[in-house]
């Protein structure tokens, strides 16, 4: 019920981050819970979640009016499908510029949309700045901190707090070594049926990733949740 | 009773946006509560009244029956501001005539709030307009308009060569037009609605439209700025001192 008519964005301003791999997680998640679900690709070069879920993606582009209309437009389309958005660092910028500019937050807002930006964290001073600065520009979207913990340990909790009414953040957790070949070749869908299109996979690699798969699902089942408990406080909010 | 306030929009040259500015005037009082009315002097067809249908009129400002239409009702005419959309190639003759028939007068003796908008075009001719209208328009409330909608550069100016001839005005204040998207532009032009329908995504008859939410956003950021520069200059103090202003719910 909840993410049926949402917006998840996975940002981050720098390069290889992790970004792709969580949009390919959180599309295939909504299609495990049977959810219509698309994904959007702001990303140039090889293995872009277009590549990865090629039925379930769109290639997008916020360089031209022509991109951005077809974009934008479509996000706020109250058509029941969820969307997730793989939001390449080179687009970063413009993209969150225009959400600023044309009141993307308050236009899906009104049409009953909630969003969502899972916000990769680093410790750089130019994540933290953008980090800041989306605060500021998505102030009335929920902004998640998402910790991957294949870049490391650390949290940076202080430096990136998590905004919006249902505070939460998002760990991904760490993928076993050697695992990582197996889901790297596009294309490749983890909603698929015991990832059967992962070739020559070992089953006790096999069973390591499904155990990968479900805590990392189970982050984005408590995501869903505080999403719906956001959707339901502003709707008690506006009805009130 | 508040003095009437005549606002005419104008330039000697076509197609330097004197029409996108009033639409966008005849917004910013509407938003502002103010009681507007419009006069579209491209006589027999006018761009504005397509815009602005409910509240404009065209007329053929160098008839004399047309004038009295418009300056002999200012008094009794429920409109507060009168925006006037003068013809390319009639500012100067428009102000001559208003020089004949005594208006001028009674705006210097404070009988009549008088703002002249001139929108500047991209060429030196245009600026050289300044000097011979600024003669005329004398203690109005004269405002340089540079108008970047249509994607004008002003690239026969330079900032020394725009100076020498605008600080020769004294008192004139400058506004500035942004540039909006082409898309967007020729967008609000289809749909033929005032700048704040298009925003508000309503037809020409206040029915629920479907203009696209992202040139819909483009002409909200921009018409906020334009309004920004109205602000600025304080025209809605000019024309109606006590009116409160709200401009940003309108415009975001």
């Amino acid at each position: 019920m909840s993410f049926r008519n949402s917006i998840t964005i996975v940002a981050s301003p720098r390069p290889r981050v992790g970004k792709t791999l969580v949009a390919r997680l959180l599309t295939d998640f909504h299609r495990s819970e049977n959810r219509a679900v698309i994904g959007f690709d702001l990303n140039a070069g090889e293995r872009t979640l277009t590549q990865f879920l090629p039925g379930q993606t769109v290639a997008a582009s916020v360089r031209d009016v022509s991109g951005q209309m077809a974009l934008f437009d479509r996000l706020v389309t109250g058509d029941d499908t969820t969307k997730v958005i793989d939001l390449g660092h080179e687009s970063y910028e413009s993209f969150f510029t225009l959400a600023h500019q044309i009141d993307f937050v308050e236009e899906a807002r009104q049409r009953s949309i909630a969003i969502a930006v899972l916000f990769t964290v680093t410790p750089d001073q130019t994540s933290v700045s953008a980090y800041r600065s989306l605060r500021e520009r998505m102030g009335r979207a929920m902004l998640v901190p998402l910790h991957n913990e294949m870049l490391g340990s650390a949290q940076h909790r202080d430096k990136y707090p998590a905004s919006g009414s249902s505070a939460v953040t998002v760990r991904l957790p760490v993928l076993a070594p050697g695992l990582r070949k197996f889901i790297d070749t596009p294309p490749f869908s983890f909603a698929d049926s015991n990832m059967a299109n992962a070739t020559g996979i070992p089953i006790d690699a096999h069973i390591e990733l499904q155990r990968w798969l479900r805590r990392i699902y189970l982050e984005f089942r408590e995501l869903d949740l505080r999403l719906l408990l956001a959707d339901l406080r502003s709707s008690i909010r506006f009805g009130s | 009773m508040a003095r009437p306030a005549v606002i005419l929009v104008g330039a000697d040259k076509g197609g330097v946006g004197k029409t996108t500015v009033a639409r966008t005037l005849i917004d910013y009082f509407g938003a502002h509560q103010t009681p507007t009315r419009a006069f579209d002097t491209e006589s027999p067809r006018g761009t504005l009244k397509r815009f602005h249908p409910d509240l404009t009129e065209v007329v053929d400002v160098t008839s004399v029956s047309d004038q009295m239409k418009i300056f002999d009702t200012l008094g009794s005419a429920d409109a507060k501001v009168t925006v006037i959309d003068v013809r390319a190639g009639l500012l100067s003759s428009t102000l001559q005539a208003l020089t004949e028939i005594g208006f001028l007068e009674s705006a210097k003796k404070g009988q009549i709030t008088f703002a002249v908008f001139h929108i500047l075009g991209p060429s030196i001719a245009s600026l050289e307009e300044i000097a011979e209208t600024a003669r005329v328009v004398g203690d109005a409330n004269y405002f340089l308009v540079k108008n970047f909608v249509n994607n004008t550069t002003f690239f026969e100016w330079d900032p020394a060569t725009y100076n020498s001839y605008f600080k020769k005005i004294k008192g004139a204040e400058e506004i500035t037009i942004p540039k909006l998207n082409e898309m967007a532009y020729e967008q609000v032009e289809v749909a033929s609605v005032p700048f704040v329908s298009f925003v508000g995504n309503k037809g020409p008859k206040g029915e629920a439209a479907n203009y696209s939410f992202v040139l819909r956003g483009y002409v909200r950021h921009w018409l906020g700025n334009v309004w920004g520069e109205f602000d600025k200059v304080k025209l809605v103090d000019l024309v109606s001192p006590k009116v409160e202003s709200n401009v940003r719910q309108v415009a975001g």
